[in-house]
């Protein structure tokens, strides 16, 4: 994609990435059309607020992993990321009293997680999906071990703000998600760093030969990914007011699923911020209309497994007969 | 063929010497005759997996659904023998799903091209919705008497499950190192364009890979089933991962086209050795996962430095 | 009888089809009056904006070793591909034994017969050499799917005996070294009946006495009458083995002789004699200050010993054959490969010795191979302009599309590059407007020291005299220039002077009066 400005008055028709993020807003908006006739509760006030409000959740998670999915790489920890960061922070919050030593804690521990998955990909040059896989589980089992199976709750109101509170109506984790959706936004198009990772994802060798640091960056996407997920968990936290070690597993594939869905190439150098939230959009009104339609939630697992495989598949497709 | 993988022989053989010594220290029942045999015995469902998955990382593919797929097939197991009131016909609906699984994870990869690490993903979630959906969350029980012998019987006096583990390694070794299709997964990660250039259909071997794969998770859950008596929609979970485990600690890479079965199999037998003397030490099942992560991160770490001078 | 002949007599035949083939031993007579083994007459093949080959002809005679010469470029391995089946001529006809025959795939040329020796070797490293030699032809036990390793392993015991390599079949083959596994090779192509074996410098990586081995193998296959179409730089090794010489240039076959009607010098004269371009012509200036000095540099890449300079308004060539070292040298210059020696001085400077020291402190290096190292193709034209320039252009670290716009344009207008807006997918130019994307991002990033890796490679005539005028331009604006080419007359008539690399090593420097191609060539040439 290409982020420099025309200089050209002239515009010759709308750019790839337009039209492909053209599709995917019609995507959301076909499913909207299609939840709306088939269930009453879709579009009541208290329903689209929830849609909106998980879809802030998931958002948060998946927005600091498109940055690594840019670059060619890939996080399976942020689940196991999510849960030890909640645990940690709610102990912190539960002994401490402070929500805000709670939210460094908890982003602190995510950024923390990310660094060790940087510096597998980057000084030990493991594969980025066996690094992630094996943190994954030594996350889990350090959080499982560490909880030793109890749950932490009861968290001070104005921690729990962040997760359940309402700002003239609206909840606050859709303002944290339109807030890093911004910060996002202007990270990956309007920093030097940005146009570095987008670059480094094209063709990481040419990067490097163009003097940009590339294991540097690379390290930068882990743990800003680990950094979102940690907050993701906060909000999460507060939210359901408990944590416990598992808190975080089922949002792994959902995150990932989220990227892709939004148009992030899994080979690296294309893809947006916002796509990534019109991707978790998307899955969260299949989730959100699946509820309503009283299927059982056994499903999820399965339809977002096939939605990540059919996604996948179309953008091999079309990279094949793109390139 | 193992002539030059002799090398990497001390690596595993020593953590296994050391992990053997240092929990006979820790805890005075570990040494037992009994124990030991318990840790043969446990391990062999774990040495199912890991055979298969040997192959599939020599491929420098992967599975991550192995272990969800062993839970749909434990449960189609069970639905089937309580049904049918047939064990036989149980054991074809298990193996039929494994296999069902394995096939689907080779097309993902093989025609479709999709990296095997999200091909697996997805398929990891589809056989996990699929159990969530036909248990709804419950255990299955009541299975006809006779399918616990196959893990709790022996044979010869030889408990039945270490025969089995046998059999099923020396099925594999013959499989890699005697047949064609052994030396083609050697060439699908060594140097595929050779295989190519061979006239071998790469494509078709490597589905078979996951077919193979897919199979023994169907088979494993044979044992597991007959272990627990009942079916669980969670029983499987996190296998695959023990398996992978086993295979990197084991000295297979996960590049360069070379594996070494006797060494997940020392790889199998460190990660039963190291759960069962946690387990002794009342250490919970998550520290567990978390010492076999660790484990594997130093295995590929070993494994970086090594081949990275 | 010729072992060969023998032994498919006694049997044995490593082909699917079972059925043993008996050949009758021929005399030299008969080998003579006979039609060549293998002819291919008037044979063209054109790719996109370059004319490969042009109505070339060419005989393969029973056991013979027929050498087959020519500068890079010259059509020697688009000859072979067709050949082996790996391209189809656009005219020609081929003939085998006098008969029309046709190669439309690499299963039709091993089915004549024809093996070609790549210089990356087809083994894979984990199995042992007797599977290497027979893989996907494996002799099947009564067993289905198994192997009859008895058989196997004799059959290949005695392939490794017809080529005299002593060595157990049961060695895995990454245990071996280069020279032993372009002999498993040989081995392999004899096993799929060979009768024609096509060897691309089989040379350049081996030892003295490895050599000598080779040498005494090729000897023994054309005793049993396997012909051998030997490609090599190496007058030396021309003159010792050859039956016949054929030499291409510019994509036409030159002269067909034998060795004893020729010389090194006449041989040379044949493969680099050609029309000079007229319409470029350089315009020389007085050198400036000291850019770039390196002395004893020495890479993990093979290169040692490595000594230059280069000054304002030099365009300094680095020649010499493919594989001498030329691109290591360039790369450890930039820092892309670890230095084990030496030090590199820009301008006056030490440098550390990574692409991000470098690039910042004013070198550039345009790769040889731009789409896979020096554009990010997914990217616009502007995105690439603006690639190595980021921190230079934002030290804030904002980044201002607007302004990088701007600076992508005057890239575009300066070099000309044939694209409508800067917003176009690089992808989608041509290869010598590629180039100058490639060097915009550089002239953007304030470069002053250029090195170029193949600058006119895999573009058409027209573009290639434009490139050394945006060269010139360079140099003329106060840069120094390193140019790597395997083209000798472009490195003639664009550099001031030049350094000849062979085996990694510098082992000339030629001054402007002594910069003929005739000098490169022969400096460059293993004597």
């Amino acid at each position: 994609m290409s982020t420099v400005a025309q200089t050209s008055p002239a515009r010759r028709g709308l750019s790839r990435e337009t039209v492909q993020f053209a599709w995917r807003v019609a995507a959301a908006l076909a499913v909207c059309v299609a939840l709306s006739l088939l269930s009453d509760a879709f579009l009541t006030t208290n329903n689209l607020l929830n849609v909106l409000r998980q879809t802030s959740l998931l958002f948060l998670m998946a927005s600091g992993l498109t940055l690594v999915i840019l670059t060619a790489g890939l996080d399976l920890s942020v689940g196991a990321n999510i849960g030890l960061s909640a645990c940690l922070a709610a102990l912190v919050i539960k002994s401490s009293g402070s929500p805000w030593l709670g939210v460094a804690t908890g982003v602190g521990c995510g950024a923390m997680i990310g660094l060790a998955n940087g510096f597998l990909v980057t000084a030990l040059r493991v594969p980025a999906f066996i690094a992630t896989y094996g943190m994954m589980w030594l996350i889990l089992g350090a959080t499982y071990f560490y909880m030793g199976g109890e749950t932490v709750h009861g968290f001070p109101p104005s921690f729990r703000q962040f997760g359940s509170g309402y700002f003239l109506g609206i909840p606050i984790p859709i303002y944290m998600m339109l807030l890093f959706l911004l910060l996002g936004t202007l990270f990956a198009q309007r920093t030097v760093w940005g146009q570095q990772i987008y670059a480094i994802g094209a063709n990481p060798v040419a990067a490097r030969l163009s003097g940009i640091p590339v294991e540097r960056r690379l390290v930068l996407v882990y743990v800003v990914s680990g950094a979102m997920a940690g907050l993701a968990s906060l909000i999460l936290l507060a939210r359901v007011n408990s944590a416990e070690a598992d808190i975080g597993e089922h949002f792994t594939l959902p995150a990932i699923a989220a990227v892709v869905i939004g148009g992030t190439s899994l080979f690296g150098g294309s893809g947006t911020i916002i796509g990534t939230l019109i991707g978790a959009l998307i899955l969260t009104l299949v989730v959100n209309g699946m509820n309503l339609l009283q299927i059982n939630a056994s499903w999820q697992p399965l339809v977002t497994g096939v939605i990540i495989l059919f996604a996948v598949w179309f953008d091999i497709r079309a990279r094949k007969s793109g390139n | 063929m193992t002539r030059g993988l002799l090398t990497r022989m001390p690596g595993v053989a020593i953590a296994l010497v050391l992990l053997i010594a240092v929990f006979s220290l820790a805890n005075p029942n570990f040494a037992t005759l009994s124990n030991l045999q318990n840790i043969l015995i446990q391990s062999t469902i774990l040495l199912l997996l890991a055979l298969p998955m040997t192959l599939i990382i020599m491929t420098e593919g992967l599975d991550l659904s192995m272990g969800a797929v062993l839970t749909l097939a434990s449960i189609a197991l069970a639905i089937t023998a309580i049904a049918t009131g047939s064990i036989a016909l149980a054991v074809a609906a298990a193996l039929a799903v494994g296999l069902g699984f394995g096939l689907l994870n080779g097309v993902l990869v093989a025609a479709l091209d999709i990296p095997p690490f999200i091909a697996t993903l997805g398929t990891l979630g589809i056989a996990q919705g699929l159990s969530l959906v036909a248990t709804d969350g419950q255990s299955v029980v009541g299975i006809p008497r006779g399918l616990q012998q196959v893990y709790g019987g022996a044979f010869a006096g030889v408990p039945i499950p270490i025969i089995i583990g046998v059999l099923a390694f020396a099925a594999f070794f013959v499989l890699l190192y005697r047949t064609r299709f052994g030396s083609y997964i050697f060439a699908l990660g060594g140097n595929r364009e050779a295989l190519k250039l061979a006239g071998v259909p790469d494509r078709t071997v490597l589905i078979a890979t996951y077919a193979v794969g897919g199979a023994m998770a169907g088979f494993a859950a044979l044992l597991m089933t007959a272990r627990m008596n009942s079916a669980h929609p969670t029983a499987g979970i996190g296998l695959e991962f023990d398996a992978i485990a086993a295979v990197a600690v084991g000295g297979t890479s996960f590049e360069r086209g070379n594996g070494w079965l006797t060494g997940t199999l020392l790889g199998v037998l460190v990660v039963g050795v190291l759960r069962n003397g946690l387990n002794l030490m009342a250490v919970p099942s998550s520290a567990q996962v978390a010492g076999i992560g660790a484990l594997v991160i130093a295995a590929l770490l070993i494994d970086g430095l090594r081949s990275r001078p | 009888m010729d072992r060969l002949a023998s032994m498919r007599h006694n049997g044995w035949n490593a082909r699917r089809c079972e059925k043993p083939m008996t050949v009758a031993p021929e005399s030299a007579a008969q080998r003579d009056a006979a039609a060549p083994l293998f002819e291919l007459r008037g044979i063209s093949k054109q790719f996109p904006g370059v004319q490969a080959l042009d109505d070339v002809s060419f005989e393969i005679a029973r056991g013979e070793v027929h050498m087959l010469l020519g500068e890079n470029g010259a059509g020697k391995s688009t000859l072979m591909k067709v050949l082996c089946g790996a391209y189809r001529a656009d005219a020609g006809e081929l003939f085998h034994n006098g008969e029309r025959a046709e190669i439309a795939t690499p299963a039709d040329a091993r089915r004549f017969g024809i093996a070609v020796i790549f210089q990356e070797f087809t083994l894979v490293p984990y199995l042992d050499i007797a599977q290497n030699i027979f893989l996907g032809r494996e002799p099947r036990s009564r067993l289905p799917g198994f192997v009859d390793r008895k058989r196997l392993y004799a059959d290949a015991r005695r392939m490794l005996a017809m080529i005299g390599f002593d060595i157990d079949p049961r060695t895995p083959v990454h245990e071996l070294g280069v020279a032993q596994q372009q002999l498993v090779e040989i081995a392999k192509a004899l096993s799929q009946d060979a009768r024609i074996l096509v060897m691309d410098e089989p040379t350049a990586a081996l030892s003295d006495r490895e050599t000598e081995r080779l040498f005494a193998i090729i000897a023994q296959l054309k005793q049993s009458g396997v012909a051998i179409v030997y490609i090599s730089h190496r007058l030396a090794e021309v003159f010792a083995l050859g039956d016949r010489i054929t030499v291409l240039r510019d994509g036409r076959k030159i002269a067909s002789v034998r060795p004893a009607e020729t010389s090194p010098d006449d041989l040379v004269r044949l493969m680099v004699g050609r029309a000079v371009d007229r319409t470029y012509a350089r315009e020389y200036t007085e050198p400036g200050e000291v850019l770039l000095e390196v002395e004893n540099l020495a890479s993990d890449n093979g290169i040692a010993d490595i000594g230059l300079t280069v000054r304002a308004g030099e365009i300094v060539g680095l020649c010499g054959l493919v594989g001498s070292g030329r691109t290591e040298v360039a790369r450890a210059i930039f820092g892309a490969d670890r230095v084990t020696a030496g030090e590199i001085r820009l301008m006056g400077e030490s440098i550390a010795g990574s692409p991000e020291d470098s690039a910042r402190r004013g070198m550039a290096l345009i790769p040889e191979n731009r789409k896979q190292q020096g554009l990010a193709l997914g990217r616009s034209v502007g995105d690439n302009i603006v690639l190595a320039s980021l921190h230079r252009m934002f030290p804030s670290g904002i980044f201002v599309p607007a302004r990088a716009g701007r600076a992508a344009q005057a890239g575009i207008d300066q070099l000309r590059i044939a694209t409508p807006s800067p917003h176009r997918p690089v992808s989608v130019l041509s290869g010598g407007n590629q180039q100058k994307v490639v060097v915009a991002k550089w002239l953007n990033a304030a470069a002053r020291v250029f090195i170029f890796d193949e600058p006119t490679r895999g573009i058409d005539v027209g573009a290639k005299a434009e490139m050394f005028r945006l060269i010139d331009q360079l140099v003329q604006k106060g840069a120094g220039v390193l140019m790597i080419s395997s083209e000798q007359t472009e490195i003639v008539h664009v550099c001031d002077r030049a350094y000849v690399m062979r085996a990694g090593r510098i082992v000339g420097a030629l001054a402007r009066d002594e910069l003929t191609e005739a000098n490169i060539v022969r400096l460059g040439m293993h004597q």
